[in-house]
């Protein structure tokens, strides 16, 4: 008795476990080393060449990243003489922190969630616009002429993709008429999935999320050629293992909620009943949420394969002069849609 | 300690203007540094500041025999190792006053153009690696090994061959030769059409390259461009035509020009040129005379184990008296077109075993200026795409 039970009383008590165990930090953690290493596999067999391998060959090199974050642990962190030492530091921590808080409001089934709340939507599309502004100020703070292109390229991108995301969210929510994500989904599971409601606000949204994660093309912030690292260009060590790992963060937080809107959610789950809490409840609607919001990341992350960069000038004329235009469409197909369903729902 | 006041320049840098030093510790610049100002996002001033990968090439050379040059001049552009140092041989040559036999001249212009070949493809996976295209990057570089190893069948080198002789060359071509490069030929016709779907006509590439980096015909010639760039600004200019050697004046080949003169015409210049690298090796190998492989003053000199050696594997030993070189007092000059342009080298002999003054220009070292005329008016993340477009090599440019 004591410490330990303690411990794992708090670990079990539902809003830690959900945000550190499932689906929060541990699970999150999980799914990005596979998915990264599914990513640099993809592109390796593209690529002509094997991708990972020399750490742990049997699991065909899955541990890779593992013993990168290992190597990045032992690495010293050098700090510039110049840099603004506070938020230097502070930056990448929050911003990897702050880019995994919408999944307080995310729901994996209709009774697993960490807080009850009417206006889930709503509080998780506000949450994941908070980390570009701590890459702002990364870039700021380094003190750095490429950090500070860097930054600078991020506010001008953050302006034209949040435009397209938080628009092509508000028009499917107009369509569902409902802020909160489980009756998005049981809307869903009724009727159809939003993707085929508002198939237009669903294209904006994924061209916006890969703006958002800089996902090529749209890998501007962090042109190698260019500004060498972006913001993140002083950072070392495990500083910069976490800088790395934000994008796929919000990559995948941005796709759970892609997956609640327009997928359908954990939508055929209901078809299976095995009569136990757990499994009818948490597991199999959890991993059919999570399988959707991995399938569709692997998607994103294959068009490094395919693409080379844009031009920041074209990137946001695309973002600004294009698919705001499309994310503003939407709004007329969901009005349309909701003319039509209007009485069902 | 004090400065003296002249021993300081300053310079004044317009208000509102970032200076950028990307490079020599850079992932975009390679072994040198760009000194870049920005007004906003536009590149108002570059300057390429040269000399990182400076080696003294040509100091060197006047302290090694003649023969030993060859290993030196070949780590100006290590992937191009062939039309680089052709050059040196051909002013060697009109120095001693001697002429190599028609098989060797063939072999020669075979391994200039294979070496070509790999040495655009490597400029194509820079090219592709500076616009964020990493599949581009590995496919060119993975295809450029198919011609490495047909180097390597023909000289047993990949990259430095140190393959010619003052009047011959190394090796004869080895047995299945023809069926190797044509095996290799078919790949990369094939692989062309492949990249032409995934690079040159995807449409990210396409707007990063159309109309960036514009070179006018009128600059490339003011400025003294050689190479792929002034042949993609319409400038016909290219030395295997105007002042041909070895087996070039024999065969039927065209020069790629295009009018556009921006970093796609750059790239499709090169492109072409691979076409028809690939003619002229196909047409050399068909119209190869037989005979040695090495001029006759110096196969008198071969004992008879070396003779025993040239018929049987078809390699030439070099001779003593080769080591010994001792060229007529004069001097001679020979101009090659390398991968990059054009190769000049001026020798000065003075009846020594060693050159008395080896001067060379490389075609880097011409284009270099580039930088400086081109970048201007253009965004920041031009400047990898131009760079890239440009096949520019530093450690040429330094020597």
């Amino acid at each position: 008795m004591g410490v330990i039970a303690t411990l794992i009383d708090l670990l079990m008590w539902p809003p830690v476990f959900y945000l550190v165990i499932f689906p929060g930090f541990i699970f999150t953690f999980v799914l990005l080393i596979i998915l990264i290493w599914a990513e640099r596999k993809v592109a390796g067999r593209i690529q002509m060449r094997y991708g990972p391998l020399e750490i742990s060959p049997r699991l065909a090199g899955a541990l890779q990243l593992v013993a990168d974050l290992l190597r990045y642990l032992t690495q010293e962190i050098i700090i510039p003489r110049r840099a603004d030492r506070f938020p230097y530091f502070i930056a990448p921590i929050a911003a990897f922190v702050l880019g995994m808080l919408p999944i307080v409001a995310i729901p994996f089934s209709p009774h697993y969630y960490p807080i009850p709340m009417n206006d889930s939507i709503l509080i998780a599309a506000a949450l994941t616009t908070i980390p570009p502004l701590l890459t702002i100020l990364a870039g700021w703070a380094s003190n750095n002429k490429f950090s500070v292109i860097g930054g600078a390229r991020e506010s001008y991108l953050t302006a034209a993709y949040e435009a397209v995301i938080l628009i092509s969210i508000a028009s499917i929510v107009l369509a569902y008429s409902t802020l909160d994500f489980t009756k998005a989904v049981m809307l869903q599971e009724q009727i159809t999935w939003g993707i085929l409601l508002n198939p237009i606000a669903a294209l904006a949204m994924l061209v916006g999320i890969m703006m958002a994660t800089s996902r090529f093309p749209f890998e501007i912030v962090e042109a190698e050629p260019e500004v060498v690292m972006g913001p993140y260009t002083e950072y070392s060590g495990i500083m910069y293992g976490l800088c790395m790992g934000i994008s796929y963060v919000r990559m995948f937080v941005y796709n759970l909620i892609f997956t609640l809107l327009f997928l359908g959610g954990w939508h055929p789950a209901g078809l299976i009943s095995t009569g136990s809490f757990v499994v009818d409840s948490i597991l199999v609607p959890g991993a059919i949420v999570a399988t959707k919001a991995i399938v569709l990341s692997l998607v994103m992350v294959f068009a490094r394969s395919v693409y080379g960069r844009y031009r920041i000038d074209q990137a946001l004329a695309a973002g600004w002069g294009f698919w705001f235009v499309i994310a503003l469409l939407s709004l007329v197909v969901s009005i349309g849609v909701k003319a039509i369903i209007g009485w069902r729902a | 300690m004090t400065i003296p006041a002249q021993a300081i320049t300053t310079r004044r840098i317009a208000k509102d203007v970032l200076e950028l030093h990307v490079g020599p510790q850079h992932p975009g610049s390679g072994h040198m540094r760009f000194v870049i100002r920005l007004d906003g996002d536009i590149m108002v001033e570059v300057d390429p500041d040269i000399g990182f990968v400076h080696r003294t090439m040509e100091k060197l050379a006047e302290n090694r025999e003649w023969l030993k040059a060859q290993p030196l001049f070949e780590r100006m552009a290590i992937l191009d190792a062939a039309n680089v140092t052709i050059g040196y041989f051909l002013a060697l040559e009109k120095l001693l006053d001697i002429e190599p036999p028609p098989r060797a001249k063939y072999i020669r212009t075979i391994l200039c153009e294979i070496s070509r070949i790999a040495s655009h493809l490597y400029g194509f996976g820079i090219l592709g690696i500076f616009l964020g295209h990493s599949t581009a990057y590995m496919w060119f570089f993975g295809d450029r090994e198919v011609f490495i190893e047909l180097a390597e069948r023909l000289t047993g080198q990949r990259l430095t061959y140190s393959f010619f002789l003052p009047g011959g060359v190394r090796r004869d071509i080895p047995t299945g030769f023809k069926d190797d490069f044509e095996k290799a030929a078919r790949y990369i016709e094939k692989r062309l059409k492949e990249y032409e779907a995934i690079f040159m006509n995807n449409p990210v590439i396409r707007v990063r390259v159309e109309g960036v980096g514009v070179l006018t015909k009128d600059m490339a010639v003011r400025l003294g461009v050689v190479g792929p760039n002034a042949r993609a600004s319409g400038v016909k200019h290219d030395i295997r035509v105007e002042e041909p050697y070895d087996a070039y004046p024999e065969l039927d080949f065209e020069v790629p020009v295009y009018k556009e003169g921006d970093a796609l015409a750059r790239f499709l210049q090169r492109v072409d040129e691979i076409r028809e690298s690939l003619k002229i090796i196909r047409q050399a190998l068909k119209a190869m005379p037989n005979g040695p492989i090495i001029h006759e003053r110096y196969l008198r000199m071969y004992t008879k184990v070396m003779k025993e050696v040239l018929e049987t594997q078809g390699r030439a030993k070099i001779p003593a008296a080769m080591i010994n070189l001792r060229p007529p007092a004069g001097e001679a000059y020979a101009r090659a077109e390398a991968a990059r342009g054009e190769y000049f080298y001026y020798l000065v002999s003075n009846g020594g075993t060693k050159p008395y003054r080896a001067r060379v220009v490389s075609p880097s070292f011409r284009n270099v200026l580039l930088f400086k005329y081109l970048m201007p008016g253009y965004r920041l993340a031009d400047f990898p795409a131009i760079y890239g477009s440009l096949d520019y090599f530093p450690p040429e440019a330094d020597r």
